[in-house]
């Protein structure tokens, strides 16, 4: 097995015990737990980085060298990266166990899907020549790191709809931190659209062509605009706030998920 | 400030107004952006789920005759470009220009001076204090880092940063109708089209698609000198060059490489490597020459006209052959060649003997040929609004007022976002002048 596997392997690990450090937090209440918590998630971001690193190497070693961003696998894994670098990022503000749970899960079902599910190549593949261009850097990162966001303000929106006394953080945080998070998040999805289609008129003469996953990320565009117009002009609050968000974020998934195993388009071969 | 403004001029119908008046104010509304952008995005889901730009047969297999009709009626067969998708857009453009102009023109109109507030005003705002030592400028401006004097007069001073953040929206909204002009005006003078070059052709016109497929002049023409494919070692393609020469006017402009990702640009023309194919070429002996022909390409010389029109792998497991059109006394006729058989492949046309020699596989590219003049419109719009969100999300007004009062002077700071942050800002500076709490 390939380093980088091992490596990427020994992360997921690393998540699931991050979870399980959650859950001993929820069951005895020892604030030294959270203490532990932060390191470890420092850790496993760092390692994951080297991981992705070495897989960017290998690919040199194959003859084809391109960044880790071009199948499904390398893509799933990115997400999990991206949404532990915007939890570290955004640390002062979600310094909240129930949240960071949450994006643990996230991260690991991310791996734990990528290494396990049998419908996914785990193998560098060559990059076909659409994807050879440097466009897809920053169009993948824009994107992933948009999604990451979207899936905090989800998490904040979910949380929302519960309450549990000294774990869930109290609501108007929860609405802040929604809030915050779709400020990081909507410039960056806007960025991510803007790099694709600058992109797609390069490689294919326009930019735009209505493929489902552009019309998909313009869907998901549109609901975060809502939500902030909601939100700024119809002073919305609170539970239709966090329904929003949740709402969003499915559209988030089926731009990810959805388009390719459902629809079919120029960006299946995303998959 | 902002905020407060907005819900004045939220109010959609103020008691009194005429029912024209209200209207204007409902198309003005954010409201009414909601229910548009919603309907978008809603018409959009329908074009992902609904096979677009497709023939009736494919429809018909999928749905019933009666749902087809109204798919059909709707225009559910091409949504982006129905009547009804494009008024929501239009819809949407007007409501974002009204929206927009609504919202600043007031502060356009009267951007107030700044002014020092009164004593006792600044002693009631939630952050103040004063500070008892005299103050010289240059320490001031040492302080207050990137703030920047708006008024200043004998009896204090007020400083500013993040003004360009009131703009943010400004930026942001304007940018999209600049990109809604620009899609626009690449819609309406703009064109996208196909070429298929095999090695040695050269064309001056492309094929527009759509219902009635059309050739288009370009102006110059292109010439395929070569076409190649590469691979990677598991099979996968690894890259498409078409090298082709730019003509006009009988002169070889110059001479380059397309590749996907690196489209050839000439007078606003974009030229992509978007596709290839091969086709077979069929070679024959005509009279004692040697001619190679494309299917449906005709050949033609004072005894003689035919055209090879149907190319068939397997016939009869006798193996390829190919159909020929040619004239006999004016009338049209066929004739089947078949390689692999003496008796087959020799026939005397018009008096010329006509011998079928060979196949060949014959590479050609696909060049997607594109103009859109409203493209830098459009990136303008994306860069723009970029800009507009980070000035907008990530940079915050704020004003800070010094007034001099006897012993000493008094300080206050507003800020009507971010309050947090500019609470810690506010402190720092308490602390730098030694200010005690008022
Ligand atoms: C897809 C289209 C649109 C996008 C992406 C968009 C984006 C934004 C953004 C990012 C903000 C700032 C929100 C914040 O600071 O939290 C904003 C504010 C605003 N938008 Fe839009 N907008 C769109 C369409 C519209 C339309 C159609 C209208 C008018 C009817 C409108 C009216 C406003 C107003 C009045 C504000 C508030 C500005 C303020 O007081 O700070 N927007 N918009």
């Amino acid at each position: 097995m390939a380093f980088h596997h091992k490596i990427l392997g020994i992360v997921t690990l690393l998540y699931l015990c991050l979870f399980f450090i959650h859950l001993i937090f929820f069951a005895f209440k020892k604030e030294k737990i959270v203490a532990v918590m932060w390191p470890l998630l420092y850790g496993t971001l760092g390692l994951h980085t080297v991981g992705l690193i070495l897989r960017w190497l290998e690919s040199y070693r194959h003859g084809m060298g391109h960044a880790p961003l071009s199948n499904f696998y390398e893509s799933l894994v990115f997400y999990a990266w991206c949404v532990s670098l915007i939890v570290v990022f955004m640390k002062k503000r979600l310094n909240y166990p129930a949240i960071t749970v949450c994006a643990t899960v996230i991260s690991l079902f991310l791996m734990g899907y990528a290494s396990i599910s049998p419908s996914v190549d785990r193998n560098i593949q060559p990059l076909v020549p659409a994807l050879q261009s440097n466009w897809l850097h920053i169009h993948v990162l824009t994107c992933f790191l948009a999604y990451a966001s979207f899936a905090v303000s989800f998490i904040s929106g979910f949380l929302y709809m519960f309450t549990w006394k000294n774990v869930i953080p109290p609501r108007d945080i929860l609405d802040e931190i929604n809030y915050r998070s779709v400020v990081v998040g909507f410039p960056m999805l806007s960025a991510g659209i803007f790099t694709g289609a600058v992109w797609a008129h390069y490689a294919w003469g326009s930019y735009w062509s209505w493929d489902p996953k552009e019309t998909w990320s313009l869907i998901t565009w549109i609901v975060y605009a809502v939500f902030l117009h909601a939100r700024l002009m119809r002073g919305w609050k609170g539970k239709k706030i966090a329904i929003l968000s949740i709402v969003g974020f499915a559209s988030v998934i089926f731009t990810y998920f959805g388009v390719n195993f459902i629809l079919s388009g120029l960006h299946s071969y995303a998959t | 400030m902002n905020a407060i403004k907005n819900k004045a001029a939220e109010q959609v119908t103020p008691p009194g107004k005429s029912l024209f008046q209200s209207l204007q104010g409902f198309i003005a509304s954010i409201k009414f952006s909601i229910i548009l952008l919603t309907c978008i995005a809603l018409g959009s889901i329908i074009g992902t789920i609904i096979k677009q730009g497709v023939g009736p047969d494919e429809y018909l297999s999928l749905y019933s005759e009666h749902t087809y009709q109204i798919i059909n009626l709707l225009g559910l067969n091409d949504v982006y470009h129905s009547p009804w998708f494009i008024a929501l857009l239009f819809l949407f453009a007007i409501n974002l220009t009204l929206c927009t102009v609504r919202r600043f023109m007031p502060a356009f109109k009267g951007s107030k001076k700044a002014s020092v507030p009164e004593e006792s005003a600044m002693m009631d705002m939630s952050m103040s204090f004063r500070a008892s030592t005299s103050i010289d400028d240059a320490h001031l401006f040492s302080i207050l880092k990137g703030y920047r004097i708006s008024y200043s007069g004998v009896e204090g001073k007020v400083f500013q940063k993040g003004v360009l953040s009131k703009y943010g929206v400004l930026f942001i909204h304007t940018s999209i109708m600049l990109i809604l002009i620009g899609g626009f005006v690449g819609l309406v003078a703009g064109f996208k089209g196909f070429m298929v070059l095999h090695k040695g052709d050269t064309k001056n016109t492309i094929t527009i698609g759509g219902e009635k497929p059309y050739e288009k002049p370009l102006g110059f023409s292109i010439k395929c000198k070569e076409f190649q494919v590469s691979f990677y070692p598991n099979g996968a393609p690894k890259d498409y060059v078409s090298t082709v020469e730019v003509i006009e006017n009988g002169k070889i402009i110059f001479e380059k490489q397309i590749r996907v990702n690196e489209p050839l640009s000439y007078k606003g023309v974009h030229i992509y490597q978007a596709s290839y194919g091969s086709a077979p070429s069929f070679t024959f002996t005509i009279g004692g020459e040697r001619v190679s022909l494309r299917e449906k390409e005709a050949y033609r010389n004072d005894n003689i006209s035919l055209m090879p029109i149907r190319f068939e792998q397997d016939i009869h497991n006798f193996g390829p052959g190919i159909m020929v059109a040619y004239l006999e006394q004016g009338e049209p006729r066929t004739v089947w060649f078949v390689k692999n058989i003496e008796r087959f492949n020799e026939k005397i046309i018009q008096g010329v003997p006509v011998r079928f020699v060979d196949i060949q596989e014959n590479i050609y590219t696909g060049l997607s040929v594109s103009r859109d003049p409203g493209i830098w419109i459009v990136w303008a719009g994306f860069a723009f609004i970029l800009f507009g969100l980070y000035i907008n999300f990530f940079q915050y007004y704020r004003r800070i007022y010094i007034r001099n009062i006897a012993g000493g002077y008094l300080v206050a700071g507003i800020a009507i976002k971010n309050k947090e942050a500019f609470k810690k800002e506010f402190e720092m500076l308490r602390e730098k002048l030694n200010g005690i709490p008022s």
